[in-house]
């Protein structure tokens, strides 16, 4: 009898709870895959990320080829936008690698657009934010680490280990200063990545919550947090931008150590 | 039924972590961010960087021709203003030693024209002169004539006697002579 009211009332609190609606900012990071595709065992499933993707790909490419549909020496505005877009990289490119910098100018220039506009993109409601992986950042950002040491191989060869090792330090330091080159080295794709994803992620959770209580909350209440998510997605935009800019930044740096040795 | 609503508690709990955490999805995730940054890499670099390029390099080509251009026209221009101030430089000089040159000849002209005037009037002045002391000559020559005959009338009448001819000249002439001695005494 006990047991049985007591297995009703937990029913009850349990159907209670299931029907009640549940905060769950977490719950748009979720990634569904669509469509599941595993050739030879390699996953290449279609999801709700790899679909956002795309779309940040496509609107990247549909924009660009769009302002430039007819290039004229007087720009209009799209175009302008896009000129200004080029510039901007350009001189971003210009600016932290320099001398060498143009052959990984094409690079770069996708990098900042494709995160921008995955970062933008997710901004659509009911959309996905790709960059929130942090899959995703993190296989950019191995992509860039990678290619860094790959390129400071390449241009020095074995004299590019005396990256590690600081000019103008007492020797006695070196057994110090080493270990804390490599160490900072090594968490240069794990900062890179991380800084993205929890930006991202950061972001659109303060916007779940604030969404929930605007939905939820009786409307006497729910014109502040609706107000707030109004004001953050702008702000969102803005982080948006921004972390593009500082992955982008960090991307030539880190290109710039491995084409000019000077530490 | 405990055991039930502890498992979706369980369920519950299991789903509350980040999903970004959930491995099941990484190798899907990895292979398409890899192959759709390489595509828009693609797109771009083939399809627009070369456009903006383009575009960028014919407009830095078109103000460099317009600043040259520019600066030809404005050579150019420099020295077509040069060559008109040369011109009127040129002009005013001319125009000057037009005017001195006349300047000249206009007082040649006047000094000869006044040359010629003076000898005429001189030559007048010479002739008119002359013609002058002729006719008193004439005159003098006629009064005395007169006064001669007029003496001899009066003589005659008075005398009722003819004086000779040489004695009356020779009386006319002493009054005459007289008279001009007077005459000149009056001057």
């Amino acid at each position: 009898m006990l047991l049985t009211a007591t297995a009703i009332s937990a029913e009850a609190a349990q159907a209670a709870a299931a029907a009640a609606p549940r905060m769950d900012p977490l719950h748009h990071f979720q990634v569904i895959k669509y469509v599941e595709i595993a050739p030879l065992g390699l996953d290449i499933s279609v999801s709700n990320s790899v679909l956002w993707m795309w779309i940040s790909v496509a609107a990247v490419f549909a924009f660009f080829r769009y302002a430039m549909r007819e290039p004229a020496l007087v720009p209009g505005r799209l175009q302008s936008i896009a000129e200004a877009g080029y510039l901007f990289i350009r001189g971003i490119v210009d600016e932290n690698i320099g001398h060498g910098g143009k052959p990984y100018f094409p690079m770069i220039f996708s990098l900042f657009f494709f995160v921008l506009f995955c970062n933008w993109t997710g901004l659509i409601p009911a959309s996905f934010t790709a960059t929130s992986q942090l899959i995703v950042t993190a296989t950019l950002a191995l992509g860039i680490f990678f290619l860094s040491i790959f390129l400071g191989f390449y241009k020095h060869g074995v004299k590019f280990l005396g990256f590690f090792v600081p000019s103008g330090l007492p020797v006695l330091l070196l057994p110090l200063m080493v270990p804390i080159e490599i160490i900072s080295f090594l968490a240069r794709p794990v900062s890179l990545s991380v800084r993205l994803f929890a930006n991202m992620t950061a972001g659109h959770t303060v916007l779940g919550v604030l969404f929930f209580f605007s939905a939820t909350l009786p409307w006497v209440g729910s014109w502040l947090p609706f107000g707030f998510s109004v004001v953050f997605t702008a702000v969102e935009i803005f982080i948006g931008f921004i972390q593009a800019y500082i992955f982008t930044i960090l991307t030539c740096v880190y290109i710039n150590d491995s084409l000019h040795l000077h530490h | 039924m405990i055991s039930s609503a502890y498992a979706a508690a369980e369920g519950h709990a299991q789903s509350s972590g980040l999903p970004q955490f959930e491995s099941s999805v990484f190798a899907s995730q990895m292979f398409w961010t890899v192959v759709s940054f390489f595509v828009l890499m693609y797109l771009l670099n083939r399809y627009v960087i070369p456009a903006i390029n383009d575009i960028l390099d014919s407009r830095s080509k078109k103000i460099g021709e317009d600043i040259q251009q520019a600066e030809k026209s404005r050579v150019e221009a420099e020295r077509v203003l040069a060559n008109y101030r040369d011109q009127v430089e040129r002009a005013r000089q001319l125009t000057a030693t037009t005017l001195d040159e006349a300047r000249i000849e206009a007082a040649a002209i006047r000094e000869q024209a006044l040359a010629e005037l003076n000898e005429e009037l001189n030559k007048k002045k010479a002739s008119a002169v002359e013609e002058i002391e002729r006719t008193r000559i004439q005159a003098m020559e006629q009064v005395r004539e007169a006064a001669v005959e007029l003496a001899m009338l009066a003589t005659e009448k008075l005398i009722a006697k003819t004086v000779t001819k040489p004695k009356a000249e020779s009386m006319v002439k002493e009054a005459l002579e007289h008279m001009e001695k007077n005459r000149i005494g009056m001057h």
